[in-house]
């Protein structure tokens, strides 16, 4: 099918964007004339990275509409409705439907799509309401050339509170699609109970396929040589901590959705239109959205991709460094405009004309930056964020455990938000291995004495997650991955960074070093330098680097965490698999890395990190059903309470 | 367990006695002692609030107990928000914040000089 190798990775993820592009135009076309469109509020974020309301209109879309409660005014008779299979979206399309039929014209025409597949019980709802459904097989959506997600945004409660495995299921589709597209992953390697779920309905997916089809066998990948499916119940510790990268902090303060932050238009200054063509189509496609009257704050939208090049430049930095990078940047581009008094030719003035453009939009977002880089800064700044992130740190470096105990509960009395104190709980709990029962009693009372008796709900569910529990017999199990793993690291130069270990300022997340276990069969030794790995690797001598060497010699601290682990091999039936060998450094091998249950900015920017590391050899590619932090994995699995209309905090 | 759908009550009496339900259930099952004791607790609450309702002219049905504690000291009822520290058992340590808070809120300078 398609040719593999582009300018940026080996994986050319822009054909997925062109697949999905073409899919829903066949979904727009399928409908014939003027039509109306109405999206599900959390597509419409993913929908415009895939396609700008420019194409919407070629293909006769004049309106669009936020699917939500209440009846729909629209002029247009032919309605196509977008939406994932939730019976609260049914419920609405099926109002919609009664209050058009109370008009005597009534000929509406009605059609909907699911995305990512149809469910029976959401056809059920609308089985006799004259409705046409179909499937739009939007799932992997390409944020960057190396970072794909499917966005489904409850993923985690629904796999590890719920048990509703059907996100797994709409992962192993997207794998599949991938694997037709790009070849068969020889090696499939991973840790957790549903990861291993999904590992087994991935070979399952395979072999119904060649059973259906016995002409469509998948030639083996030419660069993919490995899937990594790691469970986000393995590394619960991880998203939990703070993120102190500059695109993990962002996403901390202002919360990040497809790849766009709003924030407070008065932060970044005021914005000229032409800041980076990308940001002209997005804007517009949101501007031309919002049918509900627009919110009194004035927020704006910003994109954060690859099209920024200061963005790139700073995303996975620690934030510590972002500061001085701003500085030195705005420094250049005052050079550059200075340089204008130099011109003294008519030459050399057109040259300075031409680079001018690239200048302004430059100047505009080291502007929009530096105004969010303040913000953040504002909020590092106060006690609470800095006295959260001291027990944070030594939680996980395990110092002075029982010290940390006063500062949490001081945080109570204090009233500090509850996501922030569950945090702090959890990840005591995790390292732990679980609280003593006096004290998990103790902290259970004030939460519910502090926050209110609503959130016994929320305890319970942590409960079951194993995220708050009484203390089992056996001490720490993270002790020893800790210290098996080296996930403490005491000197980090944030400047220039050796090891994943800097984007949470010496702690380096658990879930990655467990990749690098995988790609690499150990740590990347601090003290050398980075082209000494393969001589001071123990296990895969010589050829460490390059091949994939899977578990072994990390045994014993898998054993302590959660979960199956597995490492599979993939055939071809005719066992061509080892005939058809790599082209040795000729091309970087990728490594695709799917995070099941979300995975956060920080671990994307460590997973960046080593693919710097190495140089070329292996690249990463990263796929998520969507992406986290520790607020919004928390706040998941809380009771939610909206009609209550005084919940805890209102004077405070 | 998830009868606790009982917040979804607007009525005072209707909450308390889809909590009582709640409570059975817990207290049916050892591996809910906690539970049990803190949905007893939150009815206790409840009736406490509804009561320091009627005599204070305040909203209090329904908010977490320190707020209730804060709600007391800040119109001036010193002695119910100690019968609540002795009722709900509150450490001195998160009561004396509370009562700080709400002193400062109320600029109540001299009282605060003699804590």
């Amino acid at each position: 099918m398609s040719h593999l190798g582009n300018t940026h990775s080996s994986l050319n993820v822009n054909s997925l964007r062109d697949l999905a592009r073409k899919e829903l135009t066949n979904v727009l076309d399928s409908v014939r004339g003027k039509k109306c469109l109405v999206l599900d509020p959390n597509i419409s974020g993913p929908l415009s990275l895939i396609a700008g309301f420019s194409l919407l209109k070629e293909h006769g879309v004049e309106k669009v509409h936020y699917l939500q409660q209440g009846p729909l005014e629209t002029e247009l008779k032919s309605l196509i409705y977008i939406c994932r299979p939730q019976l609260n979206y049914m419920k609405y399309i099926a109002e919609h439907i009664a209050h058009h039929q109370k008009d005597v014209v009534s000929n509406y025409e009605y059609n909907l799509f699911f995305v990512p597949r149809r469910t029976m019980i959401c056809e059920r709802v609308l089985e006799e309401a004259g409705i046409t459904i179909g499937e739009y097989h939007l799932d992997l959506i390409p944020f960057e050339d190396d970072l794909l997600s499917l966005e489904l945004d409850n993923t985690f409660k629904e796999l590890y509170l719920d048990g509703d495995y059907t996100s797994i299921y709409y992962a192993a589709r997207a794998l599949m699609k991938l694997q037709t597209k790009f070849g068969l992953i020889p090696r499939v390697i991973g840790k957790g109970d549903c990861a291993k779920h999904l590992a087994d309905m991935l070979l399952r997916m395979r072999k119904e396929v060649a059973v259906d089809d016995p002409s469509s066998t998948l030639s083996v990948s030419q660069n993919v040589d490995s899937l990594i499916i790691l469970d986000r119940s393995v590394d619960l510790i991880s998203p939990l901590c703070t993120q102190l990268t500059y695109e993990g902090l962002i996403d901390e303060v202002f919360g990040i959705r497809a790849s766009h932050v709003e924030v407070d238009s008065a932060i970044v200054g005021p914005a000229s239109q032409k800041s980076a063509p990308a940001a002209a189509t997005s804007t517009s496609n949101a501007a031309s959205t919002t049918s509900q009257p627009s919110t009194p704050a004035k927020k704006k939208k910003i994109p954060l991709n690859s099209s920024d090049r200061l963005f790139v430049q700073l995303r996975d930095m620690n934030f510590a460094v972002v500061g001085g990078v701003l500085n030195r940047v705005a420094r250049r581009i005052n050079e550059n405009y200075e340089e204008r008094h130099q011109a003294k030719t008519v030459m050399q003035i057109r040259e300075f004309i031409n680079k001018l453009g690239g200048l302004q939009s430059e100047h505009q977002s080291l502007r929009t930056h530096t105004g969010i880089a303040e913000e953040i800064m504002a909020y590092t700044v106060t006690p609470e964020f800095n006295k959260a992130l001291e027990v944070q740190q030594n939680l996980v470096a395990g110092i002075e455990i029982n010290l940390q105990n006063e500062h949490i509960e001081e945080m109570i009395n204090r009233q500090v938000p509850i996501l922030q104190v569950l945090r702090l709980l959890c990840l005591l709990s995790l390292v732990n291995g679980g609280l003593k029962q006096k004290s998990l009693e103790f902290f259970k009372k004030e939460i519910l004495q502090t926050y209110g008796f609503e959130h016994l709900q929320t305890l319970l569910n942590l409960e079951r997650l194993n995220m708050f529990v009484k203390q089992g017999s056996a001490s720490s199990k993270f002790n020893y991955v800790r210290k098996h793993l080296q996930l403490i690291v005491d000197e980090v130069d944030e400047q220039s960074p050796q090891d994943i270990s800097y984007v949470y300022s010496g702690y380096a997340p658990l879930s990655v070093r467990l990749i690098q276990c995988v790609t690499k069969g150990g740590l990347t030794p601090i003290s050398n330098p980075v082209g000494a790995n393969a001589a001071a690797n123990p296990i895969g001598t010589g050829g460490a680097a390059k091949g994939i060497v899977g578990w072994k010699g990390h045994e014993e601290a898998l054993k302590m965490l959660p979960g199956k682990t597995f490492d599979e091999v993939q055939k071809l039936d005719d066992g061509a698999i080892h005939s058809k060998k790599f082209a040795q450094g000729q091309q970087p091998r990728v490594t695709l890395i799917f995070f099941l249950g979300g995975c956060t900015y920080t671990e994307i920017s460590a997973i960046r990190f080593m693919a710097q590391q190495d140089e070329g050899q292996r690249e990463y590619v990263i796929a998520t059903t969507q992406i986290v932090n520790g607020n919004s994995l928390l706040s998941s699995v809380m009771q939610k309470m909206d009609n209550l209309g005084h919940s805890a905090g209102g004077n405070f | 367990i998830t009868i606790l759908e009982s917040y979804k009550q607007k009525d005072l009496n209707e909450r308390t006695n889809k909590l009582k339900i709640a409570l059975k259930s817990y207290q049916d099952d050892k591996e809910h002692a906690f539970e049990a004791k803190a949905v007893d607790e939150n009815i206790r609450l409840l009736q406490v609030q509804a009561q320091f309702e009627k005599e204070m002219n305040q909203q209090l049905v329904g908010l977490p107990l320190n707020e209730t504690v804060h709600k007391c000291i800040t119109t001036n009822n010193p002695n119910k928000a100690n019968k609540l520290k002795s009722d709900f058992k509150i450490p001195d340590k998160r009561f004396w914040w509370i009562k700080l808070k709400a002193l400062v809120e109320m600029r109540d300078w001299p009282e605060l000089e003699r804590l």
